[in-house]
């Protein structure tokens, strides 16, 4: 039962040996305050995050579906499995899904290009992969993955975790009613919390990717009904020719530190260019679809407004650096 | 006190109140000739007399003028003591013109706004600011920083305090000597290094760290700000009881304002918007209801106005309701880059 007024200035933290002890609060300073990143296995890609995504904090990547958000994460995992000095954490991860059986084989496929043999010996050792059916299973999920964080079935450490997606877990247990939304906003805040305790705790970087749903009602003035409320740096989302904003809506945005948009669109050209996306490669009476993907900043506490155009290819996502003159590095005095 | 109770001799006491000197004001402009001659003692003794009288008197102005309570202050002692008072800058001329001047010490001001608005950049900044060394107009003091959600990055705050420092160093740019004495504090480490940070992963550890800070400051007088970011995150989960939320959010918000009152403090809790269901449509407001907006001194609300970012104050004991734009650039918050419309008045 809750005690309004705990009487010792005591916390619970879990300790090396992994016994949960009570130690005293103490602050700390920021100069000693784990800053290691997890590299996105792009330089492109980094040089818009500015080093990869940051331990001790939760990133959301939201887009449409084949924008891209899998395709990333399975490649955090085997960025995560490489060394320090290759931008890696040399850990171990978890994958939970939720959404469709594990892309095994997209996995296997990305080994050579991300995690070869002389690297990591054997990388799909050190990745561990469930899956999640319901808010309720993934938060008893998370509450053992504690255990699994404390000690590592594997040699190395587990320090990355992804949940992908969480959008498919809220989707269709709830109503539109402000009893069901209150209780669904409730367990987005636990959930929230206890990802934000592991990342902080296990120094390790969360990953949970967010579909999208279509705006309806155009308005985009402070205080309008629906979900076209402004969040983060842009006015309107764009994916597929549609405007969209993340899914889940206000509350969730509060629960998550960093969130990229991942959009896609697609272009009929005649030519084909040197970059051309695999996957829409569709010839159709002589014309070639090419699928444009972006990548956009839309709130990060220690990024300004970025974005950055992407492929996919059999090797993995890589980032096309922007061809004209005008660099993706912000100026000194642009905004955020 | 009364002439009753003065301490001196009774018979001194009984004359003094058979002669019409019934209170101590009475006594104030007497001379001690024309005391000895009104109640037929020595003048030695007389002077003795006033000089009880004034020593009481003078003891009792140190202690609050005419306070019936110990602690008590008059209005006036208070309007001199603010004047004297400096705030914390935020960066933005504009946000400082309505803050009257920037963040108050010795005042709780909420601040809220949708994600992504620049809720940590400001907290962040106050951090940095509040660093400012005396030399250069700044207070000169630490930051408490309470992290609830995990948004404080240290690259981020390196970045702000070398953006404070190069633009105070450009304002102070003339004074060379002033810079060659604060070398030393002029450096990100150091602003970084004065920044007390506490990251807090549930709600009970936020009371508890709300609870020794107490005793935390009774140590660390130089902290003249403690930021909290966000107050909101830890409850908005686990309450059922909702009453019972209410009144842990009283007791923290009361602890807080003892606090600035007592170490002569800032105190900038952040908070989140949510949507409220009233009258059959969704609105906008900040999180955790509508006791607590009674909670803070002050309110701010940081908003999107096209696409400007605006910050508004919503209530306020003694500033009007005004708005003005800012901006989040890679140094900080700055004053918005356009020109046009600046400070509007409500």
């Amino acid at each position: 039962m809750l005690d309004p007024h705990p009487t010792s200035f005591l916390s619970q933290r879990r300790l090396e040996n992994g016994k949960d002890a009570m130690v005293p609060i103490k602050p700390e300073s920021p100069l000693n305050l784990p800053t290691q990143k997890l590299s996105l296995g792009c330089p492109v890609l980094d040089r818009l995050v500015r080093g990869g995504l940051p331990v001790g904090s939760v990133t959301e990547l939201a887009g449409e579906s084949g924008t891209g958000k899998s395709q990333i994460c399975l490649q955090l995992l085997l960025a995560a499995l490489r060394p320090p000095s290759l931008g890696g954490l040399s850990a171990a991860s978890l994958y939970i899904h939720s959404e469709f059986p594990f892309p095994l084989r997209r996995l296997r496929r990305l080994l050579t290009p991300f995690a070869p043999s002389s690297v990591v010996p054997t990388p799909l050792d050190h990745i561990f992969v469930r899956p999640a059916h319901s808010p309720d299973d993934l938060l008893s999920l998370l509450t053992a993955v504690d255990a699994l964080l404390a000690r590592p079935p594997s040699a190395l450490p587990v320090r990355l975790l992804v949940v992908d997606s969480i959008a498919a877990l809220f989707r269709s247990e709830f109503d539109n009613t402000p009893a069901d939304l209150k209780r669904r906003s409730s367990l987005f805040f636990k959930i929230a919390a206890k990802l934000k305790e592991q990342a902080r705790r296990f120094e390790a970087v969360v990953v949970v990717t967010n579909q999208v749903v279509d705006v309806v009602g155009g308005s985009e003035s402070y205080g309008s009904s629906g979900n076209a409320i402004r969040v983060g740096n842009y006015g309107s989302l764009w994916s597929s020719g549609r405007r969209v904003c993340p899914a889940l809506g206000l509350s969730w945005a509060n629960c998550i530190n960093t969130r990229i948009f991942l959009s896609r669109s697609d272009d009929i050209v005649r030519n084909e260019r040197a970059l051309v996306d695999e996957e829409s490669d569709d010839r159709v009476h002589g014309t070639v679809v090419r699928t444009r993907r972006k990548m956009e900043m839309v709130f990060a506490p220690h990024l300004p407004e970025a974005s950055c155009e992407f492929v996919i290819v059999s090797e993995g996502v890589f980032g096309v650096e922007a061809q004209s003159e005008k660099s993706e590095t912000p100026s000194p005095t642009s905004q955020i | 006190m009364e002439i009753a109770n003065l301490p001196i001799s009774p018979s001194h006491r009984a004359k003094l109140l058979s002669a019409g000197y019934t209170t101590f004001s009475s006594l104030s402009a007497v001379s001690p000739s024309q005391l000895a001659r009104d109640l037929n003692i020595a003048l030695q003794e007389a002077s003795d007399i006033l000089k009880v009288v004034s020593d009481i008197t003078r003891s009792e102005s140190l202690h609050g003028g005419n306070a019936i309570l110990k602690g008590a202050q008059t209005a006036w002692d208070m309007l001199s003591e603010e004047q004297m008072q400096k705030r914390i800058t935020t960066g933005c001329d504009d946000l400082d013109t309505i803050l009257g001047g920037g963040i108050h010490c010795k005042e709780v001001t909420e601040v809220g706004g949708v994600p992504g608005i620049g809720k940590t950049q400001l907290g962040i900044q106050l951090a940095v600011n509040v660093q400012i060394p005396v030399e250069y107009g700044g207070l000169g003091g630490k930051a408490v920083y309470i992290d609830t959600e995990g948004s404080f990055m240290v690259e981020r705050a390196y970045q702000v305090a070398e953006g404070c420092i190069m633009d105070t160093l450009d304002k102070f740019g003339h004074h060379r000597k002033v810079i060659l004495d604060c070398q030393e504090q002029m450096q990100p480490n150091s602003f970084l290094a004065n920044i007390f940070y506490f990251r807090i992963c549930s709600y009970t550890e936020q009371i508890a760290v709300i609870n020794y800070l107490q005793k935390f400051l009774a140590e660390q007088k130089d902290v003249k700000i403690i930021i909290i970011d966000s107050v909101t995150f830890h409850f908005r989960q686990d309450f059922d009881d909702l009453a019972l939320r209410t009144r842990v959010l009283c007791g923290m918000s009361l602890k807080l304002m003892e606090l600035t009152k007592t170490y002569n403090l800032a105190v900038v809790l952040l908070n989140q918007v949510t949507t409220k269901f009233t009258e059959g449509s969704f609105q906008l407001t900040l999180a955790l209801g509508d006791s607590w907006s009674h909670a803070c001194t002050n309110r701010v609300i940081l908003y999107w106005n096209g696409n400007e970012r605006h910050a508004y104050i919503d209530k306020s004991p003694s500033l009007r309701s005004a708005s003005a734009p800012f901006s989040v650039t890679s140094k900080g918050i700055r004053n918005a880059t356009s020109q046009c419309k600046r400070v509007r008045m409500m």
